[in-house]
């Protein structure tokens, strides 16, 4: 072998030990990095959740799972759910803006599909006198009712949901507790979600310019308390729980129901169950 | 390698490295702590102030109506679905009571399609003759608890006893006069009532309590079986007192609980139709100045005047007792 050769040889062999070393020193380097961020958000996390327990101090998020369920054999259309959503979230006070509504299903004789209301229908507006108040007008009382029957509805907080997939900002997530929550903070308003939604149940908040929706309460539930709409139902048609307590209301209420959700097909996996609605509900 | 390859490439780099540190500046801290979102923001809506207290709330001070009301059928509607929600309350002033209980207590109670069966529902028509809801019913117990005991009397037994009684009310239950009442055909469980309260010493009256001291429960009980036995009449009265057609007008607010013409559809309140005009002229003066007591008597008769009274006795003194 010639002398050139082989001393082209030892440079590359050198060559490569130096580039050795120094990706060692460089995976050092990022390692010792990657070491401090992880450190940084250590401390990012307990700087935030005061306590151990996140969100509050008396809360741990991890210890729960809520559930919603809705009894539509219960609901007599009172409205009074709307009212207090309303006044316990401030909701806008028109009409329009809402974050729970009920419907209203009415099969005439002879009808093949149902006639749908809510309190939103300009005929019941009429009839509570005022946009501030909620009133089902008694519209069918001449007519020959085959059935009818009233399904409230709200945010059904699911487990994949589409609307924060679509987010552009990380605006709204999903919490550890099962509930799907909108920062107000870093919403842009840009309403993706608004339209990502498959059940209708976020608007937009015109005055703030940021998209609203039901949080089951997500103030009175970390307190202890029910939901404002659980609340104050008269009849029981509302129920809320803890499907980590095998003694909750709602953990009953599905155990002791055949219980369904609404639009599966959708992948969504929504958390509120219900009981008693017919085919037409979606 | 080129020049300008280097700059693109320096450029490169140097535009990545802002990109990244404006990335470093400008995501909160809380950000990606538990997934794509800031954290911080979930304990800004946790801290958010309930504004429905619930009904423990408001028993700290209102522990008497909170007793009555949560052993009442109205248990299950909270303090703040008729009042209000509580926040505020007591420090900003007082929480409504609703004035009109029509409108409030029929956005649950008026009978419409697609309300459940087991849901007690009215048509409002036919119900009130416009009454305020809370005339009649306590909404913190709204259930009327007038005596719907069936009474099972021995009849006659009761004849037996009523010979007594017949001098005053009539061998038949006609009384002979305008002012003590008729009691043939009048309902057994409102007689039975009566004359209990009358032995208890809750009603009191100069004749009826002796005498009503005397009986024994069985025969409050055969008593009341005889006369709701014997068969009504309707005679004219002979004094010529108010004016039937304006007592028609004020009869509809009494017709939810003695019915149209006097006759009641319940069997705890009294047949009216035909009775002496006389006797029912006294009868709403003492409960109008509290003489007979009877908390839905006398928040009806509270507006009336003494021509309303008259008025009223004389429409009902000539209805038909028989339907």
């Amino acid at each position: 072998m010639k002398r050139e050769a082989i001393n082209s040889l030892l440079a590359r062999r050198t060559f490569l030990r130096k580039i050795g070393r120094a990706a060692t020193c460089a995976g050092a380097i990022v390692a010792a990095g990657a070491l401090g961020v992880t450190k940084t958000v250590a401390a990012k996390g307990e700087s935030s959740s005061s306590g151990g327990s996140f969100p509050t101090k008396d809360y741990d998020w991890t210890k729960h799972q809520w559930a919603f369920g809705v009894d539509a054999t219960k609901c007599i259309g009172c409205l009074r759910c709307v009212e207090a959503c309303k006044r316990e979230n401030d909701v806008p006070g028109d009409a329009h803006h809402f974050r729970t509504w009920v419907e209203r299903y009415v099969y005439l004789e002879g009808d093949k599909r149902a006639r749908i209301d809510s309190h939103h229908d300009p005929v019941n507006i009429e009839a509570s006198g005022s946009e501030r108040e909620f009133r089902f007008a008694n519209r069918y009382q001449g007519a020959k009712v085959e059935k009818a029957f009233f399904v409230p509805k709200l945010c059904n907080q699911c487990t994949h949901p589409a609307c924060v997939q679509v987010c552009p900002t990380g605006a709204t997530y999903r919490t550890q507790d099962g509930v799907v929550l909108i920062d107000h903070k870093y919403c842009i308003g840009c309403q993706y979600c608004v339209q990502a939604c498959p059940y209708g149940a976020r608007f937009y908040r015109p005055k703030e310019r940021v998209t609203d929706k039901c949080t089951w309460c997500y103030h009175r539930i970390t307190k202890g308390l029910e939901p404002a709409c659980v609340e104050v139902c008269p009849v029981g048609a509302r129920i809320f729980g803890d499907r980590n307590d095998p003694q909750s209301p709602i953990s009953l209420f599905i155990r002791n129901n055949r219980v369904q959700v609404l639009r599966p097909e959708t992948g969504n996996a929504p958390n509120v169950f219900y009981v008693g609605i017919d085919k037409e509900v979606s | 390698m080129p020049k300008h390859i280097v700059r693109l490439i320096v450029l490169l780099v140097a535009s990545g490295a802002v990109a990244l540190i404006a990335k470093w500046y400008f995501t909160v801290e809380s950000f990606y702590e538990y997934g794509h979102y800031r954290a911080g923001s979930v304990p800004e809506i946790a801290a958010q102030e309930p504004v429905y207290k619930t009904a423990r709330y408001c028993q700290s001070c209102h522990s008497e109506r909170h007793a009555q009301w949560s052993a009442n059928n109205h248990k299950s509607v909270t303090c703040e679905t008729c009042h209000g929600a509580a926040q505020g309350h007591p420090e900003k002033g007082k929480l409504p009571i609703p004035a009109d209980t029509v409108k409030l207590c029929t956005l649950c109670h008026e009978a419409m399609a697609g309300r459940p069966g087991t849901q007690p529902q009215i048509a409002l028509a036919q119900h009130s003759g416009g009454q305020q809801c809370k005339v009649c019913h306590n909404p913190h117990a709204p259930k009327i608890a007038a005596a719907v005991i069936k009474v099972t009397g021995d009849v006659a037994a009761g004849r037996q006893r009523a010979a007594a009684c017949a001098s005053c009310h009539g061998p038949e239950g006609i009384s002979p006069n305008d002012t003590w009442p008729n009691l043939a055909g009048q309902s057994a469980a409102y007689l039975a009532r009566i004359l209990a309260a009358y032995k208890s010493g809750d009603q009191k009256d100069v004749m009826m309590t002796p005498l009503a001291q005397a009986l024994s429960d069985g025969d409050v009980r055969n008593l009341a079986a005889y006369y709701a036995s014997l068969t009504c009449r309707t005679i004219p009265s002979t004094a010529r007192i108010g004016d039937a057609a304006a007592g028609k007008a004020l009869a509809k607010n009494c017709a939810a609980c003695h019915g149209a013409t006097g006759t009641a559809g319940n069997p705890g309140w009294p047949h009216l139709a035909g009775q002496k005009a006389g006797y029912l002229v006294n009868v709403l003066k003492a409960f109008r100045g509290g003489l007979r007591k009877d908390p839905m008597m006398a928040a009806v008769v509270r507006g009336l005047s003494d021509a309303d009274i008259d008025n009223l006795a004389a429409y009902y003194a000539v209805q038909s007792c028989r339907p």
